[in-house]
């Protein structure tokens, strides 16, 4: 069985004799770039850097996935946001909001080869060419609500979610447009699964009514663009009480981080989606130890996801011992 | 309204966010006899400890809890500037506190920011992505009691490390004492860097600060 198979497998929750192992948030350690001898911050604008990249976590780790591009800027850059691509073990970040709320937004025209959507097309591209018939190529993308908060602000979008409702949907209405244009184009390129990632919906945030009004149509409209590939959910904290709202979404998995009880999940989830996740990316995998990690690894693996993986994005500098421990743990 | 009366509706106002009412109710509190201090005591921290409550039992979300935060530094804006020097509220603990560098994720600190404000320490805010030589600056030029930092990734937990390493070396501690908080981190790494506290949300945080003071 190719990585592929098993990994396709997994997410349509085929009866296999073990889960899939790997990475669907950030996946890229500073292991892996010393394997590719390639490094962030070159890696997010240059296609050729970014494939390699891509596949180091499945020829350094064994991760049974290849995955780009490896931040949740992006979108909002395309938009116009100040983004700095930060340093060899720090993700990129933004530095200002390109709208305030009397804006009317618009999707930038040409915006697919245009930046950093055309370096992760064109990476989708090198990686689908070299490595699309053993492994699963997994795009990494943002929530129409998260890149909203990235336009206008995260603080003041929550604030008119009560104050100014109808601004809220202006944005996320133009995001998630966006948003399904762009995973379109990803899946065009080769991309065999879009994992979603939407932080700013989280139940920390939000509160599953708020979810339903100003997420839950936009993630299946942006959704719409993944034709025949599969698609991950991927909503940070302690998402118990939003499960069954996730799934409302048409998504084919939950990534889901450690906060959430596995078994309680697999109960909740019942077979109906695939659930993804949900090692600590800070404890065990980041500050803790390789028994640690790949205990946690055999206990939800037992608890029964479908693939194991870490809960959230994996930090660069994560020692490369806990992962081979959780990888292993799974491949035996 | 009697002046008590006004307190109890500046109250609900901030508990309900009602946030263009909250200037005109705490100058009429003012006028009708209520000291700042009796204001924020009784009025504004009231509030935010029922806001906080609201927020645990997962009546309120982030939203909503935004929109009391703003509400109350309305009437701040209002009362802050009445208080006479050498008043209870005036000799408060000071709070330094502010998001590592590195890391632009500040919503979960102007949270706990606000509910510290709520509970009267006079705050100095450092703004995200602070270099920590002027968090450690600050703390020295005020005479900060307590230096509250927030980090919400993980790379950036080298700098929580870093502040430490410079309160032991400067001879800081225990005169100031440093509490840690957000996504990224957790009561382990706290005591693993050596920190005084760890909080795991802003209600806990007022907790966390109020033990740390005794």
């Amino acid at each position: 069985m190719t990585p592929k198979e098993r990994f396709l497998g997994a997410l349509a929750r085929k009866e296999m004799d073990r889960p899939a192992v790997g990475c669907v948030t950030q996946s890229v350690t500073v292991d892996q770039m010393e394997w590719a001898g390639v490094e962030w911050p070159a890696a997010h604008t240059d296609a050729q850097m970014m494939a390699k990249l891509g596949i180091a976590g499945a020829k350094v780790f064994g991760f049974e996935n290849a995955r780009v591009p490896f931040c949740l800027t992006v979108e909002a850059e395309a938009f116009g946001a100040t983004v700095d691509l930060g340093n060899r073990v720090k993700t990129p970040m933004l530095k200002a909001h390109p709208y305030s709320s009397e804006d009317e937004p618009a999707i930038p025209e040409g915006f697919l080869e245009k930046g950093r959507v055309a370096t992760a097309i064109e990476a989708v591209k090198i990686l689908k060419a070299e490595y699309g018939e053993e492994y699963p190529i997994v795009a990494g993308t943002t929530g129409p609500l998260t890149i909203a908060g990235h336009l206008v602000g995260t603080e003041d979008l929550l604030l008119m979610m009560i104050t100014e409702p109808d601004t809220v949907h202006k944005f996320i209405k133009v995001t998630a447009e966006m948003e399904k244009q762009y995973i379109a184009a990803l899946v065009a390129a080769g991309v065999d699964v879009i994992n979603m990632s939407d932080p700013s919906a989280s139940t920390d945030m939000l509160s599953a009514e708020m979810f339903d009004e100003f997420a839950l149509p936009y993630t299946k409209h942006a959704f719409e663009g993944c034709g025949d590939a599969k698609k991950i959910l991927h909503i940070c904290g302690n998402t118990t009480s939003l499960l069954e709202h996730m799934i409302n979404t048409g998504a084919d998995g939950l990534s889901i981080e450690e906060k959430v009880d596995s078994a309680e999940a697999v109960n909740i989830v019942n077979g109906r989606v695939a659930l993804v996740g949900n090692i600590g990316s800070v404890k065990p995998l980041y500050m803790g130890t390789p028994e640690e990690c790949a205990a946690d690894a055999a206990r939800i693996r037992d608890a029964g996801f479908n693939i194991i993986a870490p809960g959230c994005g994996l930090a660069a500098e994560t020692p490369k011992a806990n992962i081979e421990a959780f990888v292993k743990t799974i491949k035996g | 309204m009697s002046a008590e009366e006004l307190l109890e509706k500046l109250s609900d106002v901030v508990i309900k966010g009602k946030i263009k009412e909250a200037k005109p109710l705490a100058e009429e509190a003012l006028a009708a006899g209520a000291s700042p201090e009796v204001i924020i005591f009784d009025a504004l921290s009231k509030a935010m400890g029922v806001v906080g409550q609201k927020y645990e039992s997962k009546q309120y979300f982030l939203p909503q809890v935004l929109l009391a935060a703003q509400t109350m530094y309305q009437a701040l804006d209002v009362v802050l500037p009445q208080l006479k020097a050498g008043s209870a509220a005036d000799t408060a603990a000071k709070v330094v506190i502010g998001v590592v560098e590195g890391d632009v994720h500040d919503i979960g600190k102007n949270i706990v920011k606000a509910m510290l404000t709520g509970a009267g320490y006079t705050i100095f805010d450092m703004g995200r992505d602070c270099p920590t030589k002027n968090m450690i600056d600050k703390v020295k030029a005020e005479g900060a009691n307590i230096v509250a930092t927030s980090s919400l990734m993980t790379p950036t937990l080298a700098a929580m490390k870093e502040i430490e390493r410079i309160l032991a070396e400067e001879n800081l501690k225990p005169q100031v004492k440093s509490i840690i908080g957000g996504g990224a981190t957790t009561k382990d790494f706290a005591a693993q860097i050596g920190a005084d506290a760890w909080a795991y949300d802003a209600v806990e945080a007022v907790e966390v600060v109020k033990n740390l003071l005794k």
